[in-house]
């Protein structure tokens, strides 16, 4: 029944065909709908195999309670139904035409897709598909149903708990991958063997990597380790140690860092919630030791105002600064011998224990440098066993007496009352604060000495290469006090404020006390500036 | 009732058979259905006028007439041309798959989507008015009668259900203490069927009155004051068996 015929317009031609739309045909017509982005062509399909998922049917079918006998009332449901109808409870029922299909590819191998019904297709506008048929005419079937077909998953996700989980550690964890690694490990079905292998050559191809090590991890600090020795778990360290170099800095800087921050993170788990930008308006001590040069004292404050958490642009300038001695770290590492080693990784804890300290002591009382002189000591004795062997053994050449960094800090660790190991802390910081905000060049041959020194005396640092000199000295002595009335003049009140109660270890009391001691010995000079007494010296 | 893991049939789509999807107006679609014979609709016409193809449909002659509600004969007509506007499949992998009462098969991909547009004229805005008109009123609506309505409500001395209910009760009396015996039987089949009961379905079952029927229900059986079941009686523990073998349990219970 085609009839073809041509117009006769200029510059049209048209076929005609005739539009049936069939009337008793049993089979019922229904849009199935992928995204474009799934890449679906159905014609690579072998073998497909559609169902209903019926997975809805429990929450609205009614729950059928066992009949009869145990546990049911005489006239239960009688009883339901009248109050149901009281209460003008409506329960949906449970469709089977509306629920989800499920479409399986290529049997057990291939793709899963689901389907779900979309509403609202016949509501206002009908659907039709045109078929050509045999005789030429177009035959209509009215859509029935219209189902948008997604793909599943089959690689594993988070639950919601666990989500809420990593998102609340977004900024501390850089590893992504080692999310997966640990739900697997802390469900014991596989080994983290394939799925490591699997991990390692997405890491080469990704680029954030951290050194979250894998395994049960007793403390956060033996992720440091692992991660300047090669013995950190499967390819994560494979693939540290060849990006090390590889890749830009940033990205060690932000692992450093993240590490850094996680461990800061789970320090302070039980002490405060760190939230974004809490630290963001406290006020620093400077360091009163150091020389008053402008690029120091900055340089300084940064890594102490580190914090636990990044803030952007700060976060960036300190990665840079970090990872700059990181960098220098992992090369000398890698280049020089394993004292290396041993040096970095002193210098990192110290590192660490200064951002703790510094956390904790600007915002905080003394209660926190118990807290955190407590994590220091924790710390360091989680940290002395899985020293690696060799590295540490060969160190002693370059320094005195034993290994400076964990010796030297064990010895603060074993001090008796905590004021002595938060003030050793305090040294410990002051003299890495030194290297920290030094150049390039001289950080190293600062390193070296700067573990040694930290040995719990509070004498102040040997001639380091340096020229300004540098006594990290918190004590309030004669000297540091002249030294400040050597500078610029000061009331008595900047002196005190120089000497604060937390860094020095003295009541309020005794350090007025100390204080007029020195200032009698001084007997430094007087000038009235702004009406208020400042005293100085001249040598 | 619900048909389990279909495989699909997937000859169609392996020819890659390639049809349109049209949306076509609901008026139109309604016209469809009152085809005739073999279901042929229209006709359509493919063209190609100045590069562009220009698809359109032309609506049978018999087929524009429209029912519309409350008129007899509708001076209204559905409009006979229409213009498709073609466009592009897009964003989306469209597949049309078929159930029939047991197989699913997949018949083709969507290569082409149109939409079918009536030709603006006259017949189609009258069409139009009346579409709107009718969509316009209200479901419910309120008339108002001539006549008040009498037959309900009427006073009465006596309701007839009411008579009814005296009647009943007249006849089956008061209920008589049966044999104690008798009523445990009673109870303790019924206490097989369910585990919970309260004192008026019992009262109901045993035809017992009350009073002896809860000295009865003391002797073998406990009152749930609180509790998932509330103010329900279930029989004691030593009576309770739920499973197999209950009878012989319980009439062991019972001649204790």
């Amino acid at each position: 029944m085609t009839s073809l015929g041509s117009q006769g317009s200029s510059s049209s031609s048209s076929t005609e065909y005739v539009v049936r739309v069939p009337k008793n045909t049993n089979k019922k017509y229904s849009i199935m709908a992928f995204n474009a982005g799934d890449k679906v062509s159905c014609s690579t399909w072998t073998q497909a195999r559609m169902e209903r998922d019926m997975s809805n049917r429990r929450i609205y079918g009614e729950e059928e309670t066992q009949e009869g006998a145990a546990g049911s009332e005489f006239g239960k449901k009688q009883r339901e139904e009248a109050r149901r109808k009281k209460y003008g409870i409506i329960t949906k029922e449970f469709k089977v035409e509306d629920q989800p299909w499920i479409l399986k590819v290529n049997g057990k191998a291939g793709r899963r897709f689901k389907g779900i019904k979309k509403g609202g297709v016949t509501e206002n506008a009908s659907y039709y598909i045109f078929t050509q048929s045999a005789d030429g005419a177009f035959e209509a079937f009215p859509v029935h149903a219209w189902y948008n077909f997604t793909p599943q998953a089959k690689h594993r996700t988070l639950t919601a708990e666990e989500a809420e989980e990593e998102w609340g550690r977004r900024n501390k964890v850089v590893n992504h991958f080692s999310i997966m690694l640990q739900r697997r490990l802390r469900e014991q079905e596989r080994g983290g063997g394939d799925e490591d292998e699997e991990e390692g050559e997405k890491g080469a191809k990704k680029k954030k990597k951290g050194g979250r090590g894998g395994d049960l991890r007793i403390h956060d600090l033996e992720e440091d380790l692992e991660m300047s020795s090669d013995e950190s778990d499967g390819s994560n360290g494979d693939g540290e140690d060849d990006e090390a170099k590889a890749k830009a800095k940033k990205e060690k800087g932000a692992k450093g860092k993240g590490k850094k921050k996680k461990k800061k993170g789970s320090d302070l788990e039980g002490f405060e919630d760190s939230d974004d930008g809490d630290f963001e308006g406290l006020e620093v001590d400077y360091m009163s030791d150091e020389s008053s040069s402008e690029e120091e004292e900055p340089e300084k404050t940064k890594p102490n105002k580190g914090e636990d958490v990044p803030k952007g642009i700060d976060e960036m300038s300190e990665s840079e600064e970090e990872s700059e001695e990181e960098t220098k770290n992992e090369e000398e590492n890698k280049e020089e011998e394993e004292e290396e080693d041993g040096k970095k990784t002193p210098v990192q804890v110290e590192k660490k224990k200064k951002k703790d300290s510094s956390g904790e002591s600007d915002s905080s009382e003394d209660s926190d440098i118990e807290g955190e002189a407590a994590s220091a000591l924790f710390m360091v004795k989680k940290r002395t066993p899985p020293k690696r062997g060799g590295g540490r053994g060969s160190a002693g050449s370059s320094r005195t007496g034993s290994r400076p960094g964990t010796p030297s800090i064990d010895n603060a660790a074993t001090s008796n009352t905590l004021r002595a190991a938060a003030s050793k802390l305090e040294q410990g910081k002051r003299q890495t604060t030194v290297p920290s905000s030094e150049t390039p060049a001289a950080k190293r041959l600062k390193m070296e000495p700067s573990p040694q020194s930290s040995s719990g005396k509070s004498t102040p640092q040997p001639a380091s290469g340096k020229s300004t000199p540098s006594a990290s000295d918190v004590l309030l002595t004669e000297d540091a006090v002249r030294r400040y009335l050597i500078r610029k003049p000061m009331t008595t009140k900047d002196l005190l404020k120089k000497f604060q109660t937390k860094r020095t270890g003295l009541s309020s009391e005794q350090t007025v006390n100390v204080l007029a001691q020195i200032l009698k010995r001084l007997n430094p000079e007087r000038k009235n500036i702004n009406d208020k007494m400042h005293f100085y010296l001249t040598e | 009732m619900s048909d389990k893991g279909h495989d699909v049939d997937l000859t169609r789509a392996k020819q890659n058979t390639g049809v349109w999807l049209v949306k076509v107006p609901k008026y139109l679609s309604q016209q469809w259905a009152k085809a005739s014979g073999r279901g042929e609709v229209g006709k359509l016409k493919i063209g190609k006028a100045q590069g562009k193809t220009v698809v359109s449909f032309n609506l049978n002659e018999e087929l524009t007439v429209v029912d519309c509600s409350g008129e007899k004969i509708s001076s209204v007509r559905s409009p006979r041309e229409h213009p498709f506007t073609m466009q592009t499949v897009g964003g989306q992998t469209l597949a049309v798959f078929t159930e029939s009462s047991d197989k699913i098969a997949l018949e083709g991909m969507v290569v082409q989507r149109a939409e079918c547009r009536p030709a603006v004229s006259e017949s189609y805005m009258k069409l139009k008015k009346l579409q709107i008109e009718e969509s316009t009123k209200p479901l419910r609506f309120s008339q108002r009668l001539e006549k008040a309505i009498t037959t309900n409500y009427k006073p009465v001395s006596n309701h007839s259900h009411n008579l009814e209910y005296e009647k009943r009760k007249k006849e089956e009396g008061k209920r008589a203490r049966a044999d104690k015996q008798k009523v445990l039987e009673m109870l303790f089949s019924a206490f097989e069927k369910h585990q919970f009961y309260n004192i008026r379905d019992l009262v109901d079952i045993t035809k017992q009155p009350v009073i002896y029927l809860k000295e009865i229900l003391r002797e073998i059986g406990v009152y749930n004051s609180r509790g998932p079941h509330k103010s329900t009686w279930e029989l004691k523990p030593e009576y309770r068996h739920y499973q197999e073998g209950q009878e012989e349990e319980k009439e062991a219970a019972k001649m204790e």
